[in-house]
């Protein structure tokens, strides 16, 4: 197959999500309405505690980190969810294609999402707070976007893997992961805040690295970039492969049938 | 010589349930579906044929049994498989708020079509399958029988040599399910695709089978072309005579090919094999009558249905 035809296996998923979310006003919501609410709450706690130019960096890059995370997220898992709500799987997995084609095509998508997100954020933090996201340059900043996106990806393969193992309702469960995120990965502290267990959790969770790697830019610090990038990697792969082996399972169980009816 | 689309042998499946308690839906099918065949899968509501037909189209796939589509082994080469069928799906559903076209370019890129050839594909789908009108109109929004010919439109993406109907007429009023069956016929034959479907519309199977199995409870009860199933069950012809004066019924039994005979004054229904050849003799013993009213009435597979659902 043609290198075209190859990349609009994966387009193809980024095509179906853009043109839902095109005529779903809740995407508004999605794209404007919470991610400013969050940063807007962070931003004025930051006044109201009238913390230090670094301190308000920490806390917005957590808030931003989180928004755009969840924003991502959902992206991908989306591509397996719109087929389950509207009982189109069947025609999905019809088609000749594997589980990668499905997330890094909802991926694209999501990553543009994502970025505008980051742009209006990150203006309006800048504006409203003196946050100034690329006080080291625009290498930090991608290379922190493009760990956040992989966690991303990692979350919605998670919710796409459990809706096809446990059927519809499975997909609560996976959203608290991006809690579990929350509370762990140091979103508003540093993770040394945390009793030691659940530091030994943090570290297995890539977007601590990320998020270390980028605030040291505006306080300097300990990161380990390259361990963060590893992990994102490793769980990326090790997710794709339980995906195409859950969607095999889906359909030696008859699963598969079943979540289209 | 092309390669025959099915072959499966000896193809078990059975489905669990959350407590564990297994549910056998097909036991043990065996059967071979020639290459440019239209071929019927008929049974009553659960009989198995949904399974079966995802089955052949690796949707899902069996606990048992060696399984062969296009000459490809289901097993092993199922991404090969998938490029070379398709299928349209009993009550068929898309993304709701996609548009008939953006739903056919979504699928045509999940099958790596692109440029102005998935362009012009789309396009022409939507003349053949007469969707002009409602090109922009989103799935949600379609009527049933719109649906249907989306989904036929979708399966018609890739150009499959083996097309999938699991009861493609279902749900249609009796306009349009004519028009899907001729529309089923015409792209068999202009485009040389071998086809499987599902029906429980006997009427439906008789006009497009080249051949029917008979599921019951998963199991294959019967397979042959329509009209060897109406034959070989000895379904003769239904002969309806009304008549004034005296016949001799005692007599009518004894005739060659009367299978059976049912009398009641001035009316007599027979089941008679081979009509042609045995109304002759019939007829005379009607000598001393007068014949108000006679009708013949063929079986069709909705007896042959009704006898094998037995
Ligand atoms: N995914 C599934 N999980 C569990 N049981 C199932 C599943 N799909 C079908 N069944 C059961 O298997 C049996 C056969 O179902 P199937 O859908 O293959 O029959 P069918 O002949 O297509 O019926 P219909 O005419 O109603 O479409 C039924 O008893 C059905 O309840
Ligand atoms: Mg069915």
């Amino acid at each position: 197959m043609s290198w075209r035809g190859e990349s609009n296996r994966y387009l193809a998923s980024a095509y179906k999500n853009w043109i839902i979310s095109k005529r779903n006003v809740f995407t508004l919501f999605e794209l404007f309405f919470w991610p400013m609410i969050s940063l807007l709450s962070i931003g004025l706690l930051t006044r109201f505690l009238n913390v230090g130019p670094g301190m308000v960096s920490f806390l917005l890059v957590g808030a931003i980190a989180l928004t755009i995370l969840q924003v991502a997220q959902i992206d991908v898992a989306y591509v397996l969810l719109f087929d389950m709500w509207s009982k189109s799987i069947k025609n999905t997995f019809i088609a000749p294609i594997r589980s990668y084609h499905l997330v890094f095509g909802a991926l694209i998508f999501g990553i543009a999402r994502g970025a505008l997100v980051f742009a209006i954020l990150a203006s309006v933090s800048r504006y409203l707070f003196g946050f100034d996201f690329r006080a080291g340059g625009l290498l930090p900043v991608l290379i922190f976007l493009a760990g956040v996106f992989a966690v991303a990806a990692v979350i919605g393969i998670i919710v796409c893997i459990s809706i096809l193992t446990f059927g519809q309702k499975a997909d609560v469960a996976a959203w608290s992961l991006s809690g579990l995120i929350l509370l762990v990965s140091g979103i508003y502290y540093p993770v040394e805040v945390l009793p030691p267990a659940l530091q030994m959790l943090s570290r297995a969770i890539p977007l601590t690295y990320f998020l270390e790697y980028y605030r040291s830019v505006f306080i300097p610090g300990p990161h380990n970039l390259a361990v963060g990038a590893a992990l994102a990697a490793m769980y990326l792969v090790v997710g794709l492969i339980l995906f195409d082996r859950a969607i095999e399972r889906a359909r030696r169980t008859g699963i598969l049938l079943r979540l289209s009816e | 010589m092309a390669e025959k689309s099915v072959v499966c042998r000896g193809i078990c499946k059975s489905y669990k349930s959350f407590f564990g308690a297994e549910a056998k839906v097909l036991k043990e099918i065996s059967l071979e579906v020639e290459a440019g065949e239209i071929f019927g899968i008929l049974g009553p509501n659960g009989s198995g044929k949904t399974t079966l037909i995802s089955i052949f189209s690796t949707l899902i796939y069996p606990e048992r049994g060696s399984l062969h589509v296009l000459g490809l082994d289901a097993s092993r080469r199922r991404d090969e498989i998938r490029k070379l069928i398709n299928i349209s799906t009993a009550k068929p559903n898309f993304p709701w708020s996609l548009s008939v076209k953006e739903n056919l370019r979504h699928y045509g890129m999940l099958y790596g079509m692109h440029g102005s050839m998935l362009s012009k594909a789309v396009s022409d789908l939507i003349d053949t399958f007469e969707l002009g009108e409602y090109t922009d109109m989103n799935f949600e929004n379609l009527s049933t029988g719109l649906k249907q010919r989306l989904s036929l439109a979708k399966a018609m993406l890739n150009r499959p040599k083996l097309l999938f109907l699991d009861e493609p007429t279902t749900g249609l009023d009796p306009d349009i399910s004519m028009k899907t069956r001729s529309l089923i016929r015409r792209i068999h034959d202009e485009q040389e695709i071998s086809v499987i479907m599902s029906t429980h519309y006997m009427p439906e199977a008789e006009m497009l089978c080249d051949r029917v199995a008979f599921l019951r409870k998963g199991e294959v009860v019967a397979l042959d072309t329509p009209q060897n199933l109406k034959n070989h069950l000895g379904l003769g012809e239904r002969v309806v005579v009304f008549y004034e004066g005296p016949v001799d019924l005692k007599g009518l039994e004894m005739v060659q090919g009367v299978m059976s005979v049912a009398a009641e004054p001035g009316r007599v229904e027979m089941v008679i094999d081979r009509t042609r050849e045995n109304l002759d003799r019939i007829i005379k013993l009607f000598s001393g009558a007068k014949i108000l009213d006679i009708s013949v009435k063929e079986p069709d597979l909705e007896d042959v249905f009704i006898e094998l659902a037995r």
